[in-house]
């Protein structure tokens, strides 16, 4: 059993951790991952710590507590399938990336939608769509932004033409619009979520 | 004499204090943005104002004022049911703004953090006061309202700060300041100092917040108690009051409350949802791991007037079928019949860890023993399924009547207003504009 695929342990392991963290909240004493990692010295523990820390699976804060890092029940991304199975050489902790981190950039500038109009239907939005939007981010051309133009909110592109700024639909039935007073752009879209069941 | 500085160092340390403008008004605002420069007033479930905005409060509007006079006063007032989902989130998300400049940030209340800055001028190439703009200002932009700051030596001193100039300000007060902030300040505003403490200190003349600062150290010492002296110390620009970095893991006591509409006068259904209060607060007082020896009982009546009664208990206890005797008796003393009830509450007070509770000799320690279980069970079941989903036989008349009758509009658009794969106990923890487009 010596030749066990090392990969696999580090993955339980972390499935164990994983799995403690949603359970209790919280993460594990030293002496709890003993019992997750099956070990039997906290030397081996602290060995392992090590390890996922430098993968960053976890990190420390500065009283040394542990802190989850990509514990959020993660979906491994194993790479691209040509034939067979992929090799465990890919099925590194680095590979891993959840959705969370995937659709939100900005956590704190991240916002939610629910698209009710047609006029960017051309562009995939359709009406009942969840839209992530980012308050964050600075607009650029050609961006999906949600704006403020002469006191009516809108969703539209965004197109810079020199000075001029114009809010273009993606929907024939719509005309673009070039604010007149006033423009706020309120956030920019980043990504749409449409869930079928 | 007042023109002299209390000291001569401008900054020993940097205490920031960030106090969000009209919170829950201002996160309706953010969320809905054409409600912006409008009288937003939150509370509509309570029938009384929990929050006004500052167009609000401009109109006159004050926080506990009952509604039917709102809409005498301002008739164009928006009125919305709060949201405590949603202001939870954008708390965090401030003192989370706040931690991308240092990591000493204490979460002092749901709209107010406090932040050491000591030593971060090298770092953020500037005098404190850019890095306080830079908190403001990020805050505004991607969370969509405005905060007031004080930033000076201590923090009693920052939270004067941070009041000196509301909404949007932003107050700095360096060591060599101090006295031009506390000249004016009356010393009942000062942070910490009570009717009582303000009173017996104008009988001894001090009227003022520098007044007192410039007491000698003997008057001090003689006259007050040592929480006063080191607010003493503080105005003095001595930082006593460390900013406490850690999460909030204890509690001294344990409240939970709960107001309905219409008032009811039945005895069912208030102690049914007296009940429900003891599970709530049972709830969270497990989860810290904690045992109440104290139970506070306490019913408000439709007039607002209120009646409570404190009850010991023999054994430090969060198993609500272990504090139903005591809950009983307390509803029996304060319960009178014929009366309209709006609201119920219970409170844990003298919480102690479970593991340093002492057994006395008669206790039934096997009893104990498998209540404890049976509640590791209950508890892994609500995890699992909700909470509630094993609830005493008591709270279940309070499904005699909704929580709110009434309209919809009661409810927060979040809870109904939820996408695919989100449902009444699990939303994704984002906040949702509620723009048309």
């Amino acid at each position: 059993m010596k030749t066990k695929d090392k990969g696999h342990i580090l993955t339980t392991r972390i499935n164990g951790l994983s799995s403690f963290y949603h359970r209790e909240g919280r993460m594990p004493s030293f002496s709890e991952m003993e019992g997750i990692f099956r070990l039997r010295s906290k030397s081996a523990v602290h060995k392992v710590v090590s390890k996922l820390e430098a993968g960053g699976v976890i990190r420390k804060d500065g009283r040394g507590r542990l802190i989850p890092v990509s514990l959020k029940f993660p979906f491994r991304v194993l790479g691209t399938v040509e034939a067979g199975f992929p090799s465990p050489a890919e099925e590194e902790l680095a590979d891993s990336i959840s959705l969370d981190d995937m659709l939100i950039t900005n956590r704190e500038a991240t916002f939610l939608l629910k698209v009710s109009g047609d006029s960017m239907t051309e562009a995939g939005i359709m009406p009942g769509d969840m839209v992530i939007v980012d308050k964050g981010q600075t607009p650029k051309n050609g961006d999906v932004v949600i704006a403020e133009v002469d006191g009516a909110w809108t969703m539209k592109f965004l197109k810079k033409r020199g000075e001029s700024v114009i809010l273009i639909p993606a929907n024939p039935k719509y005309k673009p619009i070039r604010p007149k007073k006033e423009l706020r752009i309120a956030g920019v879209v980043t990504a749409v979520v449409r869930k079928y069941r | 004499m007042e023109t002299q500085p209390l000291t001569i160092h401008s900054w020993p340390q940097a205490i920031l204090h960030v106090d969000a403008d009209a919170f829950f008004a201002s996160c309706e605002q953010a969320i809905h943005p054409e409600l912006r420069g409008k009288p937003v007033i939150t509370g509509k479930e309570r029938g009384i104002v929990a929050a006004a905005s500052y167009e609000a409060k401009a109109r006159g509007i004050k926080r506990g004022m009952r509604l039917f006079e709102v809409r005498q006063v301002c008739p164009d007032a928006v009125i919305l049911p709060s949201d405590y989902e949603t202001y939870s989130i954008f708390s965090r998300r401030m003192f989370e703004i706040v931690r991308r400049f240092t990591p000493d940030v204490e979460e002092y209340s749901i709209d107010e953090a406090f932040a050491d800055l000591t030593g971060l001028r090298r770092t953020y190439h500037g005098p404190y006061r850019v890095i306080a703009e830079k908190i403001q200002q990020q805050v505004e932009q991607e969370l969509g309202f405005t905060v007031s700051i004080g930033l000076s030596l201590t923090k009693v001193l920052a939270k004067i700060g941070s009041k000196h100039n509301k909404p949007h300000g932003l107050t700095v007060i360096s060591g060599r300041d101090i006295h031009l902030y506390l000249e004016d300040l009356p010393v009942e505003k000062v942070w910490g100092i009570g009717a009582n403490t303000s009173a017996f200190l104008n009988k001894q003349g001090i009227r003022t917040a520098l007044h007192f600062a410039k007491k000698d150290a003997g008057f001090i010492k003689s006259h007050l108690s040592k929480p006063y002296q080191e607010i003493w110390h503080e105005l003095n620009g001595r930082s006593v009051y460390p900013v406490v970095t850690e999460a909030k893991d204890s509690y001294q006591s344990i409240s939970k409350a709960k107001t309905f509409t219409p008032p009811s006068a039945d005895e069912t259904f208030i102690f049914a949802q007296l009940s429900k209060n003891l599970e709530n607060a049972c709830i969270k007082a497990r989860r810290y791991m904690l045992g109440a020896t104290r139970l506070i009982v306490f019913l408000r009546r439709q007039d607002f007037g209120s009646a409570g009664v404190e009850i010991k208990l023999s054994l430090p206890s969060a198993f609500p079928v272990s504090l139903m005797e005591p809950l009983r008796e307390g509803f029996r003393r304060v319960f009178r019949a014929d009366t309209l009830y709006r609201q119920t509450g219970v409170v844990l007070a003298g919480l102690m860890p479970c593991n340093r509770i002492q057994y006395g000799l008669f206790d039934d320690t096997a009893k104990i023993e498998k209540l404890t279980r049976i509640y590791e069970v209950i508890d892994s079941l609500s995890s699992k399924y909700g909470k509630h989903t094993v609830q005493l036989g008591s709270s279940l008349p309070t499904k005699l009547q909704a929580q709110h009758d009434g309209d919809r509009g009661d409810i927060p658009a979040r809870k109904y207003e939820t996408f695919r794969g989100e449902n009444k106990r699990q939303r994704l923890g984002l906040p949702m504009l509620h723009i048309k487009v």
